[in-house]
């Protein structure tokens, strides 16, 4: 090969341009800094707006409904959840609370004097029929049996007695008994004693990208003739959601005229809502990253053109001398890759040190080695695409040039 | 002299065409960038209420029972009703409000009743926050004190319910029941909303505004964070142990804050005495802006884009500085003879700095506008501050500064190598 041929000169020639390859060597460094730690936060940020919250979400509306002072009103909660229980296309309803919706987010304690938090977790609450709305996979234990259900005013005033039956995701399972005996335990919220019965597989209260998303609980209670308003929940046959939710709505006005009926919303509409200002700013960072990889470009193929322009003289008499243009065009490309391999070694550092800036400042996971190959890998192709130019500007200088003086 | 120095660096600039353009796009981009973040976080972190905030204490106290306190707990946002009205009746400040958010339903003459953002709240409110009325005035302490059924509602509500004209005396039907309307709000911009951080930072103001002993009275539902570490039935009771109104006062003087720091231990003190529990109590006072600082207003990803911004101005001027470099040493011939025919070292400096100044200012111009392009994306986010991002005089200011101290410390390092250039040597190898 002739390439290696060509290192030594190379780095001579290097040697005596010193101050700028070292400020171009600092510019790649910077940007591959920057880049590895763009990319990385970008990329968090759309593989957690795509983390499944575990459950139905395709099949799963949302109606907030809210009293009116003063308006004598006849539904009752069972009313409300039988009269949209029956509108076409709702497969179950239910009365409660919603992953992305203000869930719950509590302590929890493993007795009951209460004195040291084991951690924090979400809680799930509801009318009858929550899971099954939800649509949770129970994996171990048994799901709600209406019989055992306690009743809804008494959990309203905490003054249910016996323990709550409880289902727990199995990530809070794990972190509060290590040994797998979930099953039968008891627990305590701040109000209430709670008795697990079964472990469901996932259940996410909100996507903050912590591990601790999935740590959840879901209890029901028993409605009946109480008027509340709040969060109706519509689980619709597949495929039908739109028509569902919208049937279960006008059900749900027609048995309650004294409620203000503002908002429905898909499950997805839910999740779009609650990530929308984080891909905002993810849209603003991907803009950032190419206009920083322009720059980059745009200071290497200067610098580059330069060097062509200062040393035609020389390329001249290289060619003269009987180089081809392929030499020619080859010792620029081999000229620029030592100058952006250099320029990485360098940057490799440079993004550790910016992403443990981040960490302390921003709570940002650690950056992953394999970013950064990948970053190296886009520079060495954008330093390659930034010098094809000004090389073959060089390898198209005639030989003639090395008999005229400048 | 620096005449000719300008002309010189115009000529040179005029020469490589394409080289100058790379390095005010560089320079354009860098400062179009830092400048839009820099704003952002400007506005954001800016002052809502200047001429007051430092008159303007969030008064917070923990007074938690013995057996909720731990030492070294944050101390609550909120006070308990039964704190907040032993300090409104003890008037200490110059003037002081215990409030909460809340919602209702109103009923307009006709249509659908709609569900509104309101604040209860005392007399006191709309002078302590200089708030603007359009129509009639506010409340009074009397109203206050006889729970009278009257309220204060935004102009944007004034538009929808009763088309923008002056409705003073008008009823707002609240359920089955009436409050009458003493003021309209005029237009009030208070951003970040710094009251009542709990609601929502940024945006616009709550729709209703009325006594917090009428909403009391009737029995209307508060929002925001209710805290309550026992069971009761109402939570908004005199009695009931739960913490949920922001409690502000204005105290115009230093001696006067002091006072008042003084008074709340010993309002801490004698609760203690009166056996409510036996901790030491803790109570904190702070102003608008150690307010705003406390409670993190400027949102995460907003200071993480600056900081990005500004390392993407670093690596936009290390650019300029080798394009720049390139530059002057290519030129060496010509500095030399310039160095042969007498110039000073001190004069090629000069030169060259000048030179890098103008290509710094012509990419602060352009870089203004490709701010002002970042600013209008930014102001089409879906973020709840996009609204109030607007470029103020002294950022416009700053971007010429930031373009022209930016660019001539890129220039300084390429200056201070063709200054170094060797006369002889320079002219021989030309």
């Amino acid at each position: 090969m002739r390439i290696h041929r060509q290192i030594r000169p190379i780095l001579a020639a290097l040697r005596s341009h010193r101050a700028a390859v070292v400020l171009l060597m600092l510019e790649i460094a910077l940007t591959m800094a920057v880049l590895g730690n763009l990319v990385f936060i970008v990329y968090g940020t759309i593989q957690r707006s795509h983390e499944p919250t575990g459950v139905a979400e395709s099949e799963i509306g949302l109606i907030q409904s809210i009293g009116v002072i003063g308006q004598d009103n006849p539904g009752t909660v069972a009313g409300n959840l039988a009269a949209m229980r029956a509108a076409p296309g709702v497969a179950d309803a239910a009365y409660g609370s919603l992953p992305l919706w203000w869930v719950d987010h509590n302590p929890l304690f493993l007795d009951a004097s209460r004195q040291h938090p084991a951690l924090h977790a979400y809680e799930f609450q509801g009318s009858q029929h929550l899971n099954s709305t939800l649509g949770l996979r129970v994996v171990q234990g048994h799901d709600f049996d209406d019989g055992e259900l306690p009743d809804a005013m008494d959990v309203y005033m905490g003054k249910a007695t016996a323990p709550i039956p409880a289902l727990l995701t199995e990530s809070l399972a794990r972190r509060l008994y290590p040994d797998g005996s979930a099953l039968g335990r008891i627990l305590y919220d701040g109000t209430h004693g709670l008795r697990v019965i079964g472990i469901v597989d996932h259940l996410r209260g909100e996507l903050t990208g912590s591990a601790g998303d999935d740590d959840s609980l879901v209890y029901e209670y028993h409605v009946s003739t109480q008027d509340v308003g709040g969060g109706f929940l519509v689980r619709s046959q597949p495929g039908r959601l739109p028509e569902a939710l919208h049937a279960a709505a006008a059900a749900l006005q027609k048995a309650n005229p004294g409620h203000v009926q503002n908002k429905l919303y898909t499950m997805a509409e839910l999740r779009e809502g609650y990530f929308r200002s984080s891909l905002a700013a993810g849209r603003m960072l991907v803009a950032i990253i190419v206009i920083l990889l322009v720059v980059t470009a745009l200071g290497v193929s200067g610098l580059a053109s330069f060097w062509v322009q200062q040393r035609r003289r020389q390329i001249g008499m290289r060619r003269a001398l009987g180089a081809t243009r392929g030499d020619i065009r080859h010792y620029f490309q081999a000229e620029n890759f030592l100058i952006v391999t250099g320029g990485v070694l360098l940057g490799v550092l440079f993004a550790y040190a910016l992403n443990l800036f981040l960490m302390q400042r921003f709570e940002l996971p650690h950056l992953p080695a394999h970013y950064l190959l990948v970053g190296a890998v886009a520079l060495w192709l954008l330093g390659q695409l930034a010098v094809l130019g000004p090389a073959l500007r060089a390898s198209n200088v005639p030989p003639v040039v090395a008999t005229r003086s400048v | 002299m620096y005449g000719y120095y300008l002309d010189l660096a115009l000529r040179s600039l005029r020469r490589n065409k394409v080289l100058t353009a790379l390095m005010v796009l560089t320079i354009a981009l860098g400062i179009g960038t830092s400048m839009t973040t820099l704003t952002v976080m400007h506005v954001l972190s800016g002052d809502p209420i200047p001429q007051k905030s430092a008159q303007l204490f969030r008064v917070r106290m923990n007074v938690f029972p013995d057996d909720r306190f731990r030492a070294g707990d944050d101390v609550p946002d909120n006070l308990a009703r039964r704190d907040a009205e032993a300090l409104l009746h003890d008037t200490r400040g110059d003037r002081q409000v215990a409030m909460s958010a809340g919602s209702m339903a109103v009923t307009p003459v006709q249509g659908d009743p709609q569900w509104v953002q309101a604040r209860y709240t005392g007399a006191g409110f709309f002078p302590m926050f200089d708030v603007p009325l359009r129509y009639g005035h506010a409340w009074g302490p009397d109203d206050d004190a006889n729970r009278a059924r009257v309220a204060v509602i935004s102009s944007a509500l004034n538009e929808q319910l009763f088309g923008g004209k002056d409705s003073v005396g008008q009823t707002l039907k609240v359920g089955d029941q009436g409050l009458r309307i003493v003021g309209v709000l005029g237009e009030w911009d208070m951003n970040p909303r710094f009251y009542d951080l709990s609601n929502g930072q940024f945006g616009d103001s709550e729709d209703v505004f009325m006594p917090l002993s009428t909403a009391e009275d009737m029995k209307l539902s508060a929002s925001g964070n209710m805290w309550c570490w026992g069971n009761s039935n109402d939570m908004q009771a005199a009695d009931a142990p739960c913490l949920w109104l922001q409690y502000w006062v204005q105290l115009d003087t230093p001696a006067k804050v002091s006072a008042y720091r003084q008074y709340l231990g010993n309002y801490i003190a004698l609760q203690q005495q009166a056996g409510r529990f036996h901790h030491s109590g803790q109570a904190d006072l702070r102003d608008v802006m150690q307010w705003l600082d406390f409670k993190g207003v400027v949102p995460s990803d907003v200071r993480l884009q600056m900081w990005l911004a500004l390392g993407f101005l670093g690596i936009c001027l290390l650019n300029t500085v080798g394009l720049l470099l390139a530059k002057f040493l290519r030129r060496s011939g010509e500095l030399g003879v310039r160095r042969a025919l007498g110039a000073s070292r001190r004069a090629i400096f000069l030169q060259c700095l000048i030179e890098a100044g103008v290509v710094g200012l012509v990419g602060g111009v352009f870089g203004l506008a490709l701010a002002g392009l970042g600013m209008l994306l930014v102001r089409h986010q879906p973020t709840d501050y996009a609204a109030f991002i607007h470029m103020d005089l002294r950022m416009l200011l700053g971007t010429f500064v930031l373009a022209l101290t930016s660019s001539l410390l890129a220039g300084l390092l390429p200056a201070w190598r063709a200054m170094q250039v060797a006369p002889a040597a320079a002219i021989k190898s030309n």
